[in-house]
Protein backbone atom coordinates (compact mmCIF):
# COMPACT_ATOMS: atom_id res chain seq x y z
CA UNK A 1 0.00 0.00 0.00
CA UNK A 2 2.93 2.33 0.68
CA UNK A 3 3.61 1.94 -3.16
CA UNK A 4 0.02 3.10 -4.26
CA UNK A 5 0.23 5.86 -1.87
CA UNK A 6 3.77 7.01 -3.92
CA UNK A 7 1.21 6.98 -7.15
CA UNK A 8 2.28 3.47 -8.32
CA UNK A 9 -1.61 2.35 -8.72
CA UNK A 10 -0.35 -1.42 -10.57
CA UNK A 11 0.84 -2.15 -6.59
CA UNK A 12 -3.12 -2.07 -5.51
CA UNK A 13 -3.65 -5.31 -8.07
CA UNK A 14 -2.36 -7.99 -5.46
CA UNK A 15 -3.95 -5.70 -2.79
CA UNK A 16 -7.29 -6.40 -5.21
CA UNK A 17 -6.89 -10.09 -5.81
CA UNK A 18 -6.30 -10.55 -1.75
CA UNK A 19 -8.93 -8.29 -0.30
CA UNK A 20 -12.36 -8.33 -2.84
CA UNK A 21 -13.16 -11.46 -2.27
CA UNK A 22 -13.35 -11.26 1.55
CA UNK A 23 -14.80 -7.69 1.29
CA UNK A 24 -17.29 -8.35 -1.39
CA UNK A 25 -18.50 -11.55 0.68
CA UNK A 26 -18.48 -9.08 4.04
CA UNK A 27 -20.51 -6.31 1.79
CA UNK A 28 -22.76 -8.70 0.65
CA UNK A 29 -23.61 -10.25 4.37
CA UNK A 30 -24.34 -6.73 5.72
CA UNK A 31 -26.71 -5.77 2.64
CA UNK A 32 -28.47 -9.23 1.06
CA UNK A 33 -28.19 -7.88 -2.10
CA UNK A 34 -25.16 -8.91 -4.54
CA UNK A 35 -25.29 -6.67 -7.11
CA UNK A 36 -24.83 -3.28 -4.18
CA UNK A 37 -22.39 -5.38 -3.06
CA UNK A 38 -20.09 -5.25 -5.91
CA UNK A 39 -20.83 -1.50 -6.73
CA UNK A 40 -20.17 -1.15 -3.07
CA UNK A 41 -17.07 -3.42 -3.00
CA UNK A 42 -15.73 -1.09 -6.34
CA UNK A 43 -16.21 2.00 -4.67
CA UNK A 44 -14.32 0.88 -1.69
CA UNK A 45 -11.51 0.19 -4.01
CA UNK A 46 -12.32 4.24 -5.57
CA UNK A 47 -11.85 5.52 -2.15
CA UNK A 48 -8.76 3.80 -1.19
CA UNK A 49 -7.46 5.15 -4.35
CA UNK A 50 -8.67 8.50 -3.85
CA UNK A 51 -7.30 8.74 -0.02
CA UNK A 52 -4.10 6.66 -0.59
CA UNK A 53 -2.69 9.52 0.70
CA UNK A 54 -4.16 9.25 3.82
CA UNK A 55 -3.14 6.21 4.50
CA UNK A 56 -0.37 5.46 7.09
CA UNK A 57 2.26 3.13 6.73
CA UNK A 58 2.44 2.14 10.17
CA UNK A 59 -1.30 1.12 9.72
CA UNK A 60 -2.45 -2.41 9.30
CA UNK A 61 -3.86 -2.15 5.59
CA UNK A 62 -6.73 -4.76 6.76
CA UNK A 63 -7.38 -2.61 9.31
CA UNK A 64 -7.90 0.90 6.98
CA UNK A 65 -9.86 -1.44 4.10
CA UNK A 66 -12.51 -2.39 6.59
CA UNK A 67 -12.24 0.89 8.15
CA UNK A 68 -13.37 2.30 4.35
CA UNK A 69 -15.69 -0.63 3.98
CA UNK A 70 -17.81 0.10 6.88
CA UNK A 71 -17.78 3.86 5.74
CA UNK A 72 -18.97 3.08 2.75
CA UNK A 73 -21.77 1.09 3.63
CA UNK A 74 -22.80 3.11 6.15
CA UNK A 75 -22.92 5.70 3.15
CA UNK A 76 -25.22 3.56 1.23
CA UNK A 77 -27.35 3.07 4.46
CA UNK A 78 -28.21 6.49 5.24
CA UNK A 79 -29.25 7.14 1.17
CA UNK A 80 -31.23 4.14 1.62
CA UNK A 81 -32.88 5.64 4.85
CA UNK A 82 -33.28 8.98 3.25
CA UNK A 83 -35.15 7.67 0.33
CA UNK A 84 -37.18 5.62 2.91
CA UNK A 85 -37.96 9.08 5.01
CA UNK A 86 -39.49 10.45 1.60
CA UNK A 87 -41.80 7.71 1.30
CA UNK A 88 -42.95 7.32 4.84
CA UNK A 89 -46.69 7.01 4.16
CA UNK A 90 -45.57 3.37 2.59
CA UNK A 91 -43.15 1.96 5.19
CA UNK A 92 -44.42 1.90 8.71
CA UNK A 93 -41.19 3.82 10.11
CA UNK A 94 -40.50 0.99 12.99
CA UNK A 95 -41.66 -1.81 10.46
CA UNK A 96 -39.52 -0.55 7.86
CA UNK A 97 -36.33 -2.03 8.74
CA UNK A 98 -37.86 -5.68 9.15
CA UNK A 99 -39.85 -5.41 6.16
CA UNK A 100 -36.98 -3.89 4.01
CA UNK A 101 -34.71 -7.03 5.27
CA UNK A 102 -37.31 -9.42 3.86
CA UNK A 103 -38.09 -7.70 0.70
CA UNK A 104 -34.00 -7.39 -0.05
CA UNK A 105 -33.88 -11.00 0.57
CA UNK A 106 -32.11 -11.61 -2.78
CA UNK A 107 -28.52 -13.58 -1.91
CA UNK A 108 -30.08 -15.96 -4.15
CA UNK A 109 -27.05 -18.59 -4.23
CA UNK A 110 -27.41 -19.29 -0.56
CA UNK A 111 -30.90 -18.39 0.07
CA UNK A 112 -31.28 -20.69 2.89
CA UNK A 113 -32.37 -20.49 6.73
CA UNK A 114 -29.61 -18.98 8.08
CA UNK A 115 -28.83 -16.18 6.20
CA UNK A 116 -32.57 -15.33 6.37
CA UNK A 117 -31.72 -15.78 10.21
CA UNK A 118 -28.83 -13.43 9.76
CA UNK A 119 -30.75 -10.48 7.85
CA UNK A 120 -33.43 -10.70 10.75
CA UNK A 121 -30.49 -9.35 13.32
CA UNK A 122 -30.17 -5.80 14.05
CA UNK A 123 -27.60 -4.33 11.82
CA UNK A 124 -25.01 -3.79 14.47
CA UNK A 125 -25.40 -7.52 15.83
CA UNK A 126 -25.13 -8.84 12.29
CA UNK A 127 -21.88 -6.67 11.20
CA UNK A 128 -20.07 -8.43 14.36
CA UNK A 129 -20.70 -11.92 13.49
CA UNK A 130 -20.20 -11.56 10.12
CA UNK A 131 -16.79 -9.92 10.87
CA UNK A 132 -15.82 -12.84 14.12
CA UNK A 133 -17.15 -15.56 12.00
CA UNK A 134 -17.17 -14.80 8.41
CA UNK A 135 -14.39 -12.87 8.44
CA UNK A 136 -11.77 -14.24 10.51
CA UNK A 137 -11.91 -10.97 13.11
CA UNK A 138 -10.41 -12.05 16.57
CA UNK A 139 -12.52 -9.85 19.23
CA UNK A 140 -9.05 -7.50 19.92
CA UNK A 141 -9.42 -6.59 15.54
CA UNK A 142 -13.40 -6.00 16.28
CA UNK A 143 -12.55 -3.72 19.27
CA UNK A 144 -10.14 -1.63 17.50
CA UNK A 145 -13.05 -1.72 14.22
CA UNK A 146 -15.53 -0.82 15.87
CA UNK A 147 -14.06 1.34 18.73
CA UNK A 148 -14.65 -0.81 21.80
CA UNK A 149 -12.03 -2.89 24.18
CA UNK A 150 -11.65 -6.48 23.07
CA UNK A 151 -13.51 -7.67 26.19
CA UNK A 152 -16.69 -5.38 24.45
CA UNK A 153 -16.56 -6.90 21.62
CA UNK A 154 -16.24 -10.34 23.50
CA UNK A 155 -19.54 -9.54 24.88
CA UNK A 156 -20.84 -8.14 22.18
CA UNK A 157 -20.06 -10.97 19.88
CA UNK A 158 -21.88 -13.45 22.40
CA UNK A 159 -25.19 -11.48 22.74
CA UNK A 160 -25.43 -11.31 18.82
CA UNK A 161 -25.17 -15.10 18.51
CA UNK A 162 -27.61 -15.83 21.17
CA UNK A 163 -29.81 -13.17 19.46
CA UNK A 164 -29.30 -15.50 16.04
CA UNK A 165 -29.76 -18.68 17.65
CA UNK A 166 -33.14 -17.23 19.05
CA UNK A 167 -34.03 -16.47 15.28
CA UNK A 168 -32.40 -19.56 13.80
CA UNK A 169 -34.07 -22.17 15.88
CA UNK A 170 -37.69 -19.97 16.21
CA UNK A 171 -39.12 -22.38 14.23
CA UNK A 172 -38.31 -25.50 15.93
CA UNK B 1 -41.30 -13.10 40.38
CA UNK B 2 -38.23 -14.92 39.45
CA UNK B 3 -37.67 -18.22 40.91
CA UNK B 4 -33.76 -19.15 41.26
CA UNK B 5 -33.60 -21.15 38.76
CA UNK B 6 -35.30 -18.83 36.71
CA UNK B 7 -32.21 -16.32 37.38
CA UNK B 8 -29.72 -18.75 36.91
CA UNK B 9 -30.62 -19.68 33.53
CA UNK B 10 -30.42 -15.65 32.77
CA UNK B 11 -27.29 -15.34 34.20
CA UNK B 12 -26.02 -18.69 32.06
CA UNK B 13 -27.32 -17.57 28.54
CA UNK B 14 -24.46 -14.23 28.92
CA UNK B 15 -22.26 -17.32 29.71
CA UNK B 16 -23.36 -20.52 27.45
CA UNK B 17 -21.65 -18.86 24.05
CA UNK B 18 -17.77 -18.44 25.83
CA UNK B 19 -18.83 -22.07 27.37
CA UNK B 20 -19.77 -23.71 23.95
CA UNK B 21 -16.25 -21.86 22.83
CA UNK B 22 -14.14 -22.82 25.50
CA UNK B 23 -13.13 -19.34 26.64
CA UNK B 24 -14.49 -19.42 29.96
CA UNK B 25 -11.74 -19.76 33.25
CA UNK B 26 -11.94 -22.91 34.63
CA UNK B 27 -14.03 -22.35 37.19
CA UNK B 28 -16.61 -20.82 35.91
CA UNK B 29 -17.01 -23.44 32.88
CA UNK B 30 -17.20 -25.83 35.93
CA UNK B 31 -20.44 -23.79 37.17
CA UNK B 32 -21.85 -23.96 34.04
CA UNK B 33 -20.84 -27.40 33.31
CA UNK B 34 -22.61 -28.52 36.94
CA UNK B 35 -25.79 -26.17 36.03
CA UNK B 36 -26.37 -27.65 32.41
CA UNK B 37 -26.92 -31.53 34.59
CA UNK B 38 -29.48 -30.17 36.42
CA UNK B 39 -31.56 -27.75 33.61
CA UNK B 40 -32.92 -28.92 30.08
CA UNK B 41 -33.66 -25.40 28.84
CA UNK B 42 -30.10 -24.79 29.02
CA UNK B 43 -28.49 -28.18 27.67
CA UNK B 44 -30.77 -27.68 24.78
CA UNK B 45 -29.37 -24.24 24.37
CA UNK B 46 -25.89 -25.37 24.19
CA UNK B 47 -26.85 -28.11 21.75
CA UNK B 48 -28.45 -25.32 19.58
CA UNK B 49 -25.35 -22.97 20.39
CA UNK B 50 -23.15 -26.14 18.66
CA UNK B 51 -25.31 -26.35 16.07
CA UNK B 52 -25.42 -23.02 14.92
CA UNK B 53 -21.97 -22.74 15.23
CA UNK B 54 -21.57 -25.79 13.19
CA UNK B 55 -23.81 -24.11 9.99
CA UNK B 56 -21.71 -20.41 10.61
CA UNK B 57 -18.62 -22.34 9.84
CA UNK B 58 -19.90 -24.19 7.02
CA UNK B 59 -21.80 -21.38 5.24
CA UNK B 60 -19.61 -20.64 1.59
CA UNK B 61 -18.66 -17.60 0.88
CA UNK B 62 -20.18 -15.45 -1.47
CA UNK B 63 -18.31 -15.16 -4.29
CA UNK B 64 -18.03 -12.00 -6.62
CA UNK B 65 -18.49 -12.09 -10.40
CA UNK B 66 -15.90 -11.52 -12.92
CA UNK B 67 -17.44 -8.61 -13.64
CA UNK B 68 -16.40 -7.10 -10.42
CA UNK B 69 -12.51 -7.06 -11.47
CA UNK B 70 -12.87 -5.96 -15.19
CA UNK B 71 -14.66 -3.03 -13.68
CA UNK B 72 -11.62 -2.23 -11.15
CA UNK B 73 -8.99 -2.89 -13.76
CA UNK B 74 -11.04 -0.59 -15.80
CA UNK B 75 -10.85 2.21 -12.94
CA UNK B 76 -7.85 1.59 -12.50
CA UNK B 77 -6.46 2.34 -15.92
CA UNK B 78 -8.36 5.39 -15.96
CA UNK B 79 -6.95 6.99 -12.49
CA UNK B 80 -3.21 6.04 -13.94
CA UNK B 81 -4.33 7.73 -17.02
CA UNK B 82 -5.47 10.71 -14.68
CA UNK B 83 -2.13 10.73 -12.58
CA UNK B 84 -0.29 14.32 -13.28
CA UNK B 85 3.04 13.61 -14.38
CA UNK B 86 1.98 9.97 -15.31
CA UNK B 87 5.67 8.40 -14.92
CA UNK B 88 5.01 4.73 -16.57
CA UNK B 89 7.77 3.13 -15.76
CA UNK B 90 9.39 5.52 -13.39
CA UNK B 91 9.13 3.99 -9.78
CA UNK B 92 8.09 0.56 -9.71
CA UNK B 93 9.34 -1.32 -6.51
CA UNK B 94 11.95 -3.78 -6.80
CA UNK B 95 10.78 -7.19 -6.96
CA UNK B 96 11.91 -9.37 -4.49
CA UNK B 97 13.51 -11.42 -6.74
CA UNK B 98 15.08 -10.94 -9.63
CA UNK B 99 15.25 -13.08 -12.75
CA UNK B 100 17.97 -12.80 -14.94
CA UNK B 101 17.15 -13.63 -18.57
CA UNK B 102 19.13 -16.67 -20.73
CA UNK B 103 19.12 -14.32 -23.45
CA UNK B 104 19.43 -10.55 -24.04
CA UNK B 105 15.83 -8.74 -24.04
CA UNK B 106 16.26 -7.20 -27.75
CA UNK B 107 17.34 -10.71 -28.94
CA UNK B 108 14.79 -12.25 -27.41
CA UNK B 109 11.89 -9.50 -28.34
CA UNK B 110 12.87 -9.75 -32.40
CA UNK B 111 15.14 -12.18 -33.38
CA UNK B 112 14.34 -15.11 -31.47
CA UNK B 113 10.84 -14.55 -32.36
CA UNK B 114 11.58 -14.46 -36.22
CA UNK B 115 13.96 -17.40 -35.43
CA UNK B 116 11.32 -19.40 -33.93
CA UNK B 117 8.80 -18.61 -35.88
CA UNK B 118 10.91 -19.65 -39.05
CA UNK B 119 11.88 -22.85 -37.56
CA UNK B 120 8.58 -23.78 -36.52
CA UNK B 121 7.46 -22.90 -39.73
CA UNK B 122 10.39 -25.27 -42.08
CA UNK B 123 9.62 -28.23 -39.36
CA UNK B 124 6.39 -27.79 -40.46
CA UNK B 125 6.94 -28.25 -44.12
CA UNK B 126 10.00 -30.94 -43.86
CA UNK B 127 7.23 -33.30 -41.41
CA UNK B 128 4.62 -32.44 -44.09
CA UNK B 129 7.12 -33.18 -46.99
CA UNK B 130 8.72 -36.34 -45.34
CA UNK B 131 6.45 -38.32 -43.65
CA UNK B 132 4.67 -40.90 -45.72
CA UNK B 133 0.89 -41.32 -45.25
CA UNK B 134 -1.51 -43.09 -47.24
CA UNK B 135 -3.51 -41.72 -49.70
CA UNK B 136 -6.74 -39.79 -48.13
CA UNK B 137 -9.97 -39.75 -48.71
CA UNK B 138 -11.78 -37.44 -51.29
CA UNK B 139 -12.97 -34.98 -48.71
CA UNK B 140 -9.43 -35.21 -46.72
CA UNK B 141 -11.12 -35.29 -43.24
CA UNK B 142 -12.29 -38.34 -43.42
CA UNK B 143 -9.08 -40.15 -42.58
CA UNK B 144 -10.04 -41.52 -39.20
CA UNK B 145 -6.75 -40.82 -37.22
CA UNK B 146 -4.18 -38.81 -39.52
CA UNK B 147 -0.71 -39.35 -38.62
CA UNK B 148 0.60 -36.09 -37.91
CA UNK B 149 2.17 -35.15 -41.49
CA UNK B 150 -1.60 -35.71 -42.65
CA UNK B 151 -2.59 -34.17 -40.23
CA UNK B 152 -1.08 -30.75 -40.86
CA UNK B 153 -1.64 -31.01 -44.32
CA UNK B 154 -5.16 -32.00 -43.61
CA UNK B 155 -5.54 -28.47 -41.44
CA UNK B 156 -4.37 -26.64 -44.32
CA UNK B 157 -6.53 -28.33 -46.86
CA UNK B 158 -6.63 -29.94 -50.35
CA UNK B 159 -4.72 -27.29 -52.96
CA UNK B 160 -4.45 -24.55 -50.05
CA UNK B 161 -8.48 -24.79 -50.00
CA UNK B 162 -8.90 -23.49 -46.16
CA UNK B 163 -10.87 -25.91 -44.12
CA UNK B 164 -13.19 -24.36 -41.46
CA UNK B 165 -12.35 -23.57 -38.30
CA UNK B 166 -14.71 -26.39 -36.51
CA UNK B 167 -13.15 -28.48 -38.54
CA UNK B 168 -9.88 -27.61 -37.71
CA UNK B 169 -10.22 -27.98 -34.29
CA UNK B 170 -11.68 -31.51 -34.63
CA UNK B 171 -8.66 -32.86 -35.94
CA UNK B 172 -6.39 -30.98 -33.56
CA UNK B 173 -8.72 -32.31 -30.75
CA UNK B 174 -8.52 -35.71 -32.30
CA UNK B 175 -4.85 -35.39 -32.58
CA UNK B 176 -3.44 -37.17 -29.60
CA UNK B 177 -5.84 -39.83 -29.58
CA UNK B 178 -3.41 -42.67 -29.34
CA UNK B 179 -0.12 -41.15 -30.40
CA UNK B 180 3.29 -42.11 -28.14
CA UNK B 181 4.72 -38.74 -27.15
CA UNK B 182 7.45 -38.03 -29.13
CA UNK B 183 6.29 -38.26 -32.31
CA UNK B 184 5.97 -35.02 -34.93
CA UNK B 185 2.59 -33.91 -33.71
CA UNK B 186 3.97 -32.02 -31.25
CA UNK B 187 5.24 -30.03 -34.19
CA UNK B 188 2.52 -29.67 -35.87
CA UNK B 189 0.62 -28.75 -32.72
CA UNK B 190 2.54 -26.21 -32.01
CA UNK B 191 2.80 -24.88 -35.84
CA UNK B 192 -1.38 -24.87 -35.40
CA UNK B 193 -0.48 -23.06 -31.81
CA UNK B 194 1.69 -20.46 -33.31
CA UNK B 195 -0.12 -19.88 -36.87
CA UNK B 196 -3.38 -20.67 -37.04
CA UNK B 197 -5.81 -17.86 -38.01
CA UNK B 198 -8.51 -18.75 -35.44
CA UNK B 199 -7.94 -18.30 -31.79
CA UNK B 200 -10.42 -20.96 -31.01
CA UNK B 201 -8.13 -23.33 -33.01
CA UNK B 202 -4.90 -22.18 -31.41
CA UNK B 203 -6.71 -22.81 -28.17
CA UNK B 204 -7.81 -26.37 -28.97
CA UNK B 205 -3.87 -26.83 -30.01
CA UNK B 206 -3.15 -25.68 -26.90
CA UNK B 207 -5.08 -27.98 -25.16
CA UNK B 208 -4.08 -31.09 -27.02
CA UNK B 209 -0.73 -29.77 -26.33
CA UNK B 210 -1.22 -30.08 -22.15
CA UNK B 211 -2.44 -34.02 -23.28
CA UNK B 212 0.98 -34.41 -24.51
CA UNK B 213 2.97 -32.89 -21.61
CA UNK B 214 5.48 -35.48 -21.06
CA UNK B 215 7.13 -34.64 -24.60
CA UNK B 216 9.76 -32.02 -23.62
CA UNK B 217 9.10 -30.13 -26.82
CA UNK B 218 6.03 -29.09 -25.37
CA UNK B 219 7.27 -27.33 -22.60
CA UNK B 220 9.59 -25.49 -24.88
CA UNK B 221 7.21 -24.40 -27.98
CA UNK B 222 4.43 -23.38 -24.85
CA UNK B 223 7.16 -20.82 -23.47
CA UNK B 224 8.24 -19.30 -27.09
CA UNK B 225 4.35 -19.35 -27.66
CA UNK B 226 4.19 -17.00 -24.98
CA UNK B 227 5.76 -13.97 -26.81
CA UNK B 228 4.00 -14.58 -30.21
CA UNK B 229 0.34 -14.91 -29.09
CA UNK B 230 -1.71 -11.48 -28.85
CA UNK B 231 -5.21 -13.38 -28.67
CA UNK B 232 -6.00 -13.20 -24.72
CA UNK B 233 -7.91 -16.28 -24.19
CA UNK B 234 -4.65 -17.72 -25.52
CA UNK B 235 -2.49 -15.63 -23.71
CA UNK B 236 -4.36 -16.89 -20.60
CA UNK B 237 -4.64 -20.29 -21.44
CA UNK B 238 -0.82 -20.37 -22.12
CA UNK B 239 0.01 -18.58 -18.99
CA UNK B 240 -2.57 -21.03 -16.92
CA UNK B 241 -0.51 -24.18 -18.62
CA UNK B 242 3.32 -22.82 -18.15
CA UNK B 243 2.68 -22.22 -14.06
CA UNK B 244 0.57 -25.88 -14.15
CA UNK B 245 3.23 -27.44 -16.02
CA UNK B 246 5.84 -25.38 -13.32
CA UNK B 247 7.87 -24.20 -16.20
CA UNK B 248 10.33 -22.25 -14.68
CA UNK B 249 12.26 -20.61 -17.68
CA UNK B 250 8.53 -18.96 -18.75
CA UNK B 251 9.08 -16.79 -16.47
CA UNK B 252 11.00 -14.18 -18.54
CA UNK B 253 8.37 -14.16 -20.96
CA UNK B 254 5.89 -13.62 -18.08
CA UNK B 255 7.70 -10.75 -17.43
CA UNK B 256 7.71 -9.35 -20.93
CA UNK B 257 4.07 -10.57 -21.27
CA UNK B 258 3.56 -8.19 -17.78
CA UNK B 259 4.71 -5.16 -19.14
CA UNK B 260 3.57 -5.52 -22.76
CA UNK B 261 1.23 -2.13 -23.34
CA UNK B 262 -0.97 -4.10 -25.94
CA UNK B 263 -1.79 -6.49 -23.43
CA UNK B 264 -4.86 -6.91 -21.61
CA UNK B 265 -4.93 -5.61 -18.19
CA UNK B 266 -6.33 -8.79 -16.94
CA UNK B 267 -3.52 -10.78 -19.17
CA UNK B 268 -0.73 -8.77 -17.43
CA UNK B 269 -2.26 -9.51 -14.10
CA UNK B 270 -2.72 -13.27 -14.74
CA UNK B 271 1.23 -13.06 -16.03
CA UNK B 272 2.10 -11.36 -12.57
CA UNK B 273 0.35 -13.78 -10.79
CA UNK B 274 2.16 -16.77 -12.84
CA UNK B 275 5.61 -15.09 -12.49
CA UNK B 276 5.10 -15.08 -8.43
CA UNK B 277 4.02 -18.92 -8.49
CA UNK B 278 7.13 -19.76 -10.24
CA UNK B 279 9.62 -17.96 -8.58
Amino acid sequence: MAAVRADDLDQLVPLFERYHGPLFNYLTRLTNDRETSEDLTQTVFERILKYRSSYQPTQPFKAWVYQMARNVHADYWQRKEKLRAADVDEVERTGGLRGAAFSQMRVSSHHDDLHEALALLPPAQREILVLNRFQGFGYEEIGKLLGCTAEAARVKAHRALQALRKIYFAGG
Amino acid sequence: MKTPELSACHEMEALLPAYVERSLPAAEAERVAAHLTTCPTCQLQVTQLRALGDDLDAALPEVPRTALRANFMAMLEQQKALLPTAPPLAAPAPPAARVVSMWPTALANNWLRVAASLVLIAAGILLGRQLPWGTRGSDGLAAGKPAPAALADALVGDNGQPVSASDRIRLVANSTKEKEPGDATVQVLLNTLNFDASPNVRLAACEALYRLRDDPRVREGLVQSLSIQTDPNVQIALIDMVVSLRVRRAVPQLQRLAKRPDALPVVRTQAEAGIGKLI
